[in-house]
């Protein structure tokens, strides 16, 4: 039987929604339904996953044969891809990857929300600053790279400063607007209520711009990953985006089609990594959407 | 003799948005005067410091060029052939790649959309091919076309197909449940549904769908260039760059073109979406924030 979350095509939040519903006294027995349903959701789940098993199939039969030098057989592909990557020491370029990834996305999300914040708190400086800003937004980053290079050399320092660069703007700008966005109501009633700032900040701005904060932290996790690959195309010794450029330039196809794959891997292992913490922070929020949605 | 009643007066509505009569600010800081100097300074301060640093050499002897010859120098490109060459060379691959990404995304996502179990199916393969990060397929595009503008369309239509799909199909799904109803209740069905229903509750996540896809199609279309040498603004940086040090400043003057670039791009999209669908706004703010 379809769930309410599969009837509207919202995203599927029955468990949670379930959750925030449920009265406390009815929840032992709810929760033994919740997971023989989950059960039943997990099968289906996998049962509609049939068009990427087919996919993946479709790609293994067609191309075992195939002689083109761009599109290798996909039975070589992962065979190298396990001599490369899981028995051999590719994985060094994997890590430092990630590395530099992690301390350029840390630091550009504590900066995006901390100066959003900022730029929230003091409106007028806010406003002034603001076409600047949003020129500086919407340069392509991957135009600037040559004058970071001029700057800072090559090296992590250098991949770290691109990836804060670029990702530094969406997550500012979300924070900002979300802040923005925050009904006046509840902010009046927060100072009617006297409310130390702190208390404001806690329960009234953080939790009514959240969504959008961490739009803005998503859509800065995908520019992250797509700056911390280009500063390795353009300038590096190591990391994927090196391993990959390398590959090429070796006509070593096979090996870049490893590097691909690895690169797809961790761009969408992060993604879901992502969300599956939004869904967390953001729990209240999507069940009451769902609620709001179904009307 | 009874008197017509008057009819309410009509106050002249402005395309994009009623602007309500404002009394004057009680502080003179909130003046509109006051904005536009302030935001006058900050960009007069921004091109200050700019020229400070590089005349100082704080960040290092040669990395900078000076704002002035910067200036100088862009000024004078605007006037020469090859600036107005690249441009055109990087707006086209942008435009085409953008056209047919685009295009094939709204039908496809229509066509999956209207079909739940088409939608349900194809669904996990675009999410998982969505988070792939685009720059990966570029080496490959590079190896099978080359540094042309192919790659370029090629680069720019893939990176825009996957996000844009998913918007039009959560656009096509995402019909207000009374308006669905009302729907069934009218006994509307096939094309008369799909365009009084279907398309103005899918047209707001289509907008802006579209306006950020316009945007990473810039971005990639700089990228492809840079990186993968097809001609265009990317390429005339890139070749500055490595004529050295005496070419700083033509570099300097081809990333503002860009950001420049970059900025009509968004704010010409912004407006369209803005004046097309004015009649949506209220019902944008609710459901299409998540893009």
């Amino acid at each position: 039987m379809p769930t309410r979350a599969e009837r509207t095509g919202s995203p599927d939040v029955s468990p949670i929604l379930a959750a925030a519903t449920t009265p406390s006294h009815q929840r032992p027995a709810r929760a033994a339904s919740r997971s023989a349903s989950s059960l039943r959701r997990l099968w289906s789940g996998i049962w509609r996953l049939w068009f990427f098993a087919v996919v993946l199939v479709a790609w293994w039969v067609l191309s075992a044969d195939s002689t083109s030098t761009f599109f290798p057989p996909l039975r070589n592909i992962v065979g190298r891809l396990y001599d490369l990557w899981i028995a051999g020491d590719a994985r060094t370029n994997a890590w430092s990857s990630l590395q530099h990834f992690a301390i350029g996305y840390a630091l550009a999300g504590l900066f995006g929300v901390g100066v959003g914040a900022l730029l929230w708190k003091f409106a007028r400086v806010g406003r002034a600053v603001s076409p600047v800003l949003y020129f500086v937004y919407v340069i392509p980053t991957a135009a600037l790279l040559p004058a970071i290079m001029a700057i800072m050399g090559i090296g992590g320092s250098m991949q770290i400063t691109i990836i804060v660069l670029a990702a530094v703007w969406p997550t500012m700008l979300n924070t900002l607007d979300g802040m923005r966005g925050i009904d006046p109501i509840k902010l009046d009633t927060a100072r009617v209520m006297h409310m130390s700032a702190l208390r404001t900040v806690r329960t009234v701005v953080l939790p009514g711009a959240m969504p959008q904060i961490m739009a803005g932290l998503r859509h800065s996790l995908q520019i992250g990953v797509i700056m911390m690959v280009v500063s390795e195309l353009v300038a590096s010794e190591s990391g994927i985006g090196f391993f990959i450029l390398e590959a090429q330039q070796r006509f070593a196809i096979t090996d870049m089609w490893t590097g691909i794959i690895i690169l797809a891997l961790i761009g969408s292992v992060l993604t879901f990594l992502f969300v599956a913490v939004e869904r967390v922070v953001l729990a209240w929020y999507i069940g009451a959407r769902a609620v709001e949605k179904k009307g | 003799m009874t008197r017509r009643p008057r009819t309410a007066q009509r106050t002249p509505e402005t395309h994009v948005t009623a602007r309500p009569a404002r009394s004057a600010p009680s502080n003179v800081l909130d003046s509109r005067w006051f904005m536009v100097a302030a935001r006058v300074l900050v960009v007069l301060m921004v091109l200050g410091g700019w020229q400070y640093v590089a005349v100082s050499g704080v960040l290092g002897k040669d990395a900078f060029p000076t704002m002035t010859g910067t200036l100088a120098e862009l000024a004078r490109q605007l006037g020469s052939h090859d600036l107005w060459l690249a441009v055109w060379a990087t707006v086209r691959g942008w435009a085409l790649g953008v056209l047919i990404g685009g295009s094939l995304a709204i039908i496809v996502g229509t066509l999956l959309g209207l079909n739940r179990f088409a939608y349900l199916s194809v669904i996990p393969v675009v999410e998982f091919v969505k988070t792939v990060p685009v720059i990966a397929i570029l080496p490959l595009a590079i190896v099978v076309w080359g540094a042309t503008l192919q790659m370029k369309v090629f680069l720019v239509a893939f990176g825009v197909f996957w996000p844009l799909t998913i918007q039009v199909i959560y656009g096509v799904r995402a019909v207000d449940p009374v308006v669905r109803d009302t729907a069934v209740v009218l006994r509307l069905r096939g094309l008369r549904k799909f365009v009084g229903v279907t398309l103005p509750s899918a047209a707001p996540f289509i907008a802006t769908g579209l306006r950020v896809a316009a945007a990473v199609g810039l971005i990639l279309a700089v990228i492809a260039e840079l990186i993968g040498g097809a001609p265009g603004l990317g390429l005339s940086i890139l070749t500055s760059v490595n004529a050295g040090p005496s070419r700083l400043p033509a570099t300097y003057a081809f990333i503002l073109v860009t950001g420049v670039a970059g900025v009509i791009v968004t704010s010409s999209f912004a407006f369209l979406e803005q004046r097309l669908l004015h009649w949506h706004e209220s019902q944008r703010n609710l459901a299409s924030k998540a893009a």
